[in-house]
């Protein structure tokens, strides 16, 4: 107990004295989660909104596959994707293994079903009128699609949270795919495995804080959202 | 608001079953239920015709395909250009053709904001707050500019749903049950911005099982029987028709020869 409050201090300490290592850890994390999550959102929520009002054959197969990617677990993801970039692999001459642009990869294709299939739900929970009323209200399709995004805009956002919150934390992928370089490819997951196995927990427990950090104010800024808009009856 | 110039589409041989669908590919015809059998409908600037038939006959369904909001199985338009599919005529009806819900639904958010999303892409700007003004007037809803919109009574909500169609000038506009559950207040102010509609130029279509509150508004009364539009002359409400026909005493079906006779 005496070693985890020990540990918990330094680490802290830690945070607070500008280590340039820790906080490039924390700086190249954020960017490629960000940028995961830009890339993957508007494809996503465009088939999560297809997907729930578009009638065509096929439609609940895909609902299902795409249900059935959630519970990929991310290391398989980075296999398939670590064979797809070596050398030998279909796309091995973009020379993208290990570097920044692989875990983008690597992450988007971890998003991508989450954000799918809750954007989906997101738009198929609105009132069956909902869409019905933004078609016949609107001018174009564009302007129809933006006010039931606005109509529905929590679920998305709840979308866009866990969809973040999946890639910002996972470690499998990131460490098959960018390789944990310093300075280079290493985040927040892949440099807390790393300092476990070496034993040094201070800066582990220092990333842990930022990632709980993290995780709590982006859920304190929704419920706060969630709070001002909140719905009154229908 | 502006006079539309008058518009004449016809609707023919509108065409729709539902049908169970397996795995979303295979269509099992068995279970399948004609809703609409070649419908023919002729709708005309500045008259209101009142669409009745029984719970689940397909008036709603009609409703919806003409709005656009619904496929049929087929349909052609004549909009006295040219005559297209359905398909073909979906971005036209939906420009021109506005359908509301018997409780129309409205966005998160005021009053003012569910306006708002009735204002095309040019209009949004500076002058939109003006134009939001006018048509809060118009509908008599100044005091609930800023209200929830989903706090409002049936009455009011229907209120601003016109209000909407009054922002958007359809040409055509679609209404399903609007008197529905409303008191007589509410009913008389949806019957008077009903009418203004009228006198401007707009095409009314009702469904509505209530004959008696349309009697001074509508024009003619449609009855959607079987999948089969026929046209039923009432006693003092065919106003300007010829007194050949306005001589049908009570009520008289005349469906047309071709619906006879894929009937047969």
């Amino acid at each position: 107990m005496e070693s985890l409050t020990t540990t918990i201090i330094e680490a802290i300490a830690l945070l607070f004295s500008g280590d340039a290592e820790l906080w490039n850890i924390i700086g190249i994390s954020f960017r490629i989660s960000t940028t995961a999550i830009f890339i993957a959102m508007i494809p996503a929520v465009l088939i999560g909104f297809t997907l729930a009002y578009a009638d065509f054959p096929g439609r609940r197969l895909l609902i299902s596959f795409f249900n059935t990617l959630l519970a990929v677990p991310a290391v398989v993801v980075g296999l398939t994707l670590y064979i797809v970039l070596s050398r030998q692999g279909p796309l091995g001459e973009w020379k993208l293994l290990f570097t920044q642009s692989a875990m983008v990869l690597g992450q988007i294709a971890l998003s991508f079903p989450i954000l799918v299939a809750m954007s989906h739900t997101a738009f198929q929970s609105a009132d069956i009128r909902a869409w019905d009323t933004a078609r016949t209200l609107s001018r174009n399709p564009l302007h129809a699609l933006l006010i039931i995004m606005r109509e529905v805009r929590f679920g998305l956002l709840g979308a866009l949270l866990a969809g973040y919150g999946r890639i910002i934390a996972e470690v499998g992928a990131s460490m098959m795919l960018g390789g944990n370089i310093l300075n280079s490819t290493r985040n927040i997951p892949t440099a807390i495995a790393m300092e476990t196995s070496k034993g040094d927990f201070s800066q582990g427990i220092a990333l842990g804080i930022i990632l709980v950090s993290m995780a709590f104010v982006l859920t304190m800024s929704l419920q706060y959202m969630q709070g001002k808009g909140r719905l009154t009856h229908d | 608001m502006t006079k539309h110039i008058p518009v004449h589409i016809q609707f023919s041989q509108i065409n729709k079953r539902y049908a169970k669908k397996h795995f979303g590919f295979f269509t099992d015809n068995k279970t399948s239920k004609v809703i609409l059998k070649d419908a023919d409908l002729e709708l005309k600037g500045g008259e209101c015709i009142l669409l009745t038939g029984k719970n689940g006959s397909g008036k709603s369904t009609l409703l919806r395909i003409l709005a656009g909001l619904l496929k049929p199985d087929s349909a052609t338009i004549n909009t006295g250009l040219e005559t297209l599919s359905w398909k073909k005529a979906n971005k036209l009806i939906r420009q021109q053709v506005m359908y509301l819900y018997q409780e129309p639904y409205m966005f998160d958010g005021s009053v003012t904001r569910n306006l708002e999303y009735a204002l095309g892409g040019t209009e949004r700007g500076k002058q939109s707050p003006n134009k939001i003004k006018q048509a809060l007037k118009w509908a008599n809803l100044e005091h609930r500019a800023s209200t929830s919109a989903k706090c409002l009574s049936g009455g009011e909500r229907q209120r601003v749903a016109l209000a909407q169609a009054w922002l958007k000038q359809p040409s055509v506009l679609l209404l399903d049950e609007p008197t529905a559950n409303m008191d007589e207040e509410s009913r008389r102010a949806t019957e008077d911005l009903l009418c203004k509609f009228k006198d401007i130029g707009t095409a009314l279509l009702i469904a509505s099982h209530d004959v008696n509150h349309f009697h001074h508004t509508m024009d003619k009364r449609l009855l959607l029987k079987g999948g089969l539009i026929m046209e039923i002359y009432d006693e003092g409400v065919d106003k300007n028709k010829d007194d050949e026909k306005s001589s049908h005493d009570n009520i008289s079906i005349f469906p047309s020869k071709k619906q006879l006779k894929s009937n047969i």
